[in-house]
């Protein structure tokens, strides 16, 4: 007698290789769980990254999914993690063609699935550092919401995110240069922003737990950027605490 | 539309039709408060602690009763039951604290990989032995009783030795879980293996069948595929009608979860389920 075990396991066997023997009458039918998982995994993908979907197509979309699929199979009964390692896997596929970009733009969007179920911690206000004598303030390390991605490219992913938030747009001129920004979740609301490439650095820092002036300096920043700096972060609500470096 | 005039702390689910709970239509849901009796919403998309998603079903949860039904568990699934995914569900129940939870008598992985769909199981003595094993190990585990659903199907196993009805019943006289039934189900794998969609319905315990499911297929050739994507046709209505004359009035969702259509569609869809529960009502009045 065939096994439980053996028949799901020759099934399993089936879905991934039409060719292979599985118990089941009529075999032909098969084909439709074929098409049901591939389908799955398809729509959370899509789900995940809606504006590579749009600037491929459906059809390059499909082939995509199922060449990552054989990849990275589904690794869970939950779908919602299926596209974890897409933009790693968009990076090598489509090394040194002119779709290289695409990764990026994967990138951002699994920056915003990752936002989107992240926690909204309580801001601190700016007056906050008043409550540490002038000597302790080059001590001080923020922790940043924990939302908060921070996301450069050498293409302008930021501007195709945004004109691409409505099927059918047309395309974005790839030459224009670079971009970095950020994105993070606010109560019932997801922000992918551009920021200037100074304010992005200094927030990089930060993020890495660099002490302020060491972000301050890694950033470039003068007095007046790093009172904007300084002005952004707080009033953006990114800052969830204030501590000295090794408390 | 009618609106919904009784509201308060949601209770157990009433015996009367449901709406599947999907994001597109939480804003109508919120403003427009239709009268449908309850919503039914897929765990898995509950699985974050923080997030949107969490905080819209936890609105429509203060207005109407909650089910929550799950897709991803495999609970026949020879591998095992995933022990984290069923922590996840045990973290939605008790953020939820939904008045009936259930889960589907089919398989989803093996060896490693899950193919995120309800596949058909085997109707063995094994399979209803390993089935009902796992389904009490997760009600243990949850603290819940489950109801197990029926699955469309699309083959069937040469092993099978019992009727699909039989393999159910057994499950739940073991497992101590009730069942689900879900007659576009019954009508879909009858269509497609040639099976006796009436005698499916007659064989199964009254006393274990606690919820209904009614949704729309699509055909390709000769074969209904269960799409979620369609008003339910009227061959499943008269199966639901003669459900609901053999298990009486029962809770019933409308399922649709593909080609999602305006909210008012869905209602009034419900109030089509509702008529015949009154008639079955009116019946044993």
């Amino acid at each position: 007698m065939v096994s439980l075990r053996e028949m799901q396991s020759a099934f399993a066997a089936a879905l991934r290789d039409p060719s292979a023997a599985c118990p089941v009458l009529p075999a032909g039918n098969l084909s439709i769980y074929r098409n049901n998982s591939a389908i799955s995994f398809r729509s959370a993908l899509e789900s995940s990254f809606p504006v590579v979907r749009r600037r491929v197509g459906d059809d390059y979309f499909r082939q995509l999914s199922a060449q990552y699929r054989a990849r990275f199979p589904s690794r869970s009964g939950d779908l919602h993690w299926i596209g974890r390692d897409f933009p790693a896997f968009l990076l090598e596929h489509l090394h040194g063609s002119e779709y290289a970009w695409l990764a990026d733009l994967a990138r951002l969007e699994w920056s915003r699935e990752k936002a989107s179920i992240a926690r909204v911690e309580p801001a601190v206000a700016a007056d906050v550092l008043g409550r540490f004598a002038p000597t302790q303030l080059e001590h001080l390390v923020f922790t940043l919401q924990p939302s908060l991605s921070l996301v450069a490219s050498d293409f302008p992913i930021f501007t195709i995110w945004a004109a691409n938030q409505v099927e059918n747009a047309p395309p974005v001129d790839q030459s224009l240069s670079g971009e970095c920004g950020m994105v993070r979740a606010r109560i019932d609301l997801l922000e992918v922003r551009p920021l200037e490439p100074r304010l992005f650095s200094y927030l990089s820092a930060l993020a890495a737990g660099a002490p302020l002036p060491d972000a301050i300096v890694s950033a470039g920043l003068d007095q007046a950027g790093l009172v904007s700096a300084l002005g952004f972060v707080f009033t953006e609500g990114l800052v969830c605490a204030v501590r000295e470096t090794g408390t | 539309m009618p609106r919904l005039e009784l509201r308060g702390a949601p209770g157990p689910i009433p015996a009367c039709a449901g709406i599947g709970f999907r994001a597109v239509h939480q804003h109508a849901l919120a403003t427009e408060r239709p009268a449908v009796g309850w919503i039914e919403a897929h765990t898995e998309n509950y699985f974050h602690e923080s997030g949107p998603a969490g905080r819209a079903l936890e609105r429509a949860r203060a207005n109407y009763p909650l089910s929550l039904h799950g897709v991803g568990l495999g609970l026949g699934s020879a591998d095992g039951v995933d022990r984290e995914h069923l922590a996840k569900v045990k973290g939605a129940i008790a953020r939820f604290e939904p008045a009936l939870v259930s889960e589907h008598a089919c398989w989803g992985h093996a060896g490693g990989e899950f193919f995120n769909d309800l596949l058909p199981l085997p109707y063995t003595d094994e399979a209803v032995e390993l089935l009902a094993r796992q389904v009490g190990e997760a009600q243990d585990f949850l603290g819940a009783r489950l109801l197990i659903e029926n699955v469309s199907a699309y083959v069937t196993f040469e092993h099978s030795c019992l009727q699909e009805w039989e393999f159910l019943t057994a499950v739940a006289a073991i497992s101590g879980c009730g069942l689900l039934l879900d007659v576009n189900n019954v009508y879909v794998s009858s269509q497609n293996l040639g099976l006796d969609a009436r005698g499916f319905i007659d064989g199964l315990p009254p006393d274990r069948v606690a919820e209904i499911h009614l949704a729309g297929h699509a055909r390709n050739g000769a074969v209904l595929i269960d799409d979620h994507g369609s008003q339910v046709c009227d061959a499943v209505w008269e199966l639901y009608r003669y459900a609901v004359n053999r298990f009486g009035a029962l809770p019933t969702l409308i399922e649709w979860d593909t080609n999602i259509p305006a909210l008012a569609t869905l209602v009034a869809e419900s109030r089509r389920a509702d008529l015949i529960l009154g008639e079955a009502r009116g019946l044993a009045a």
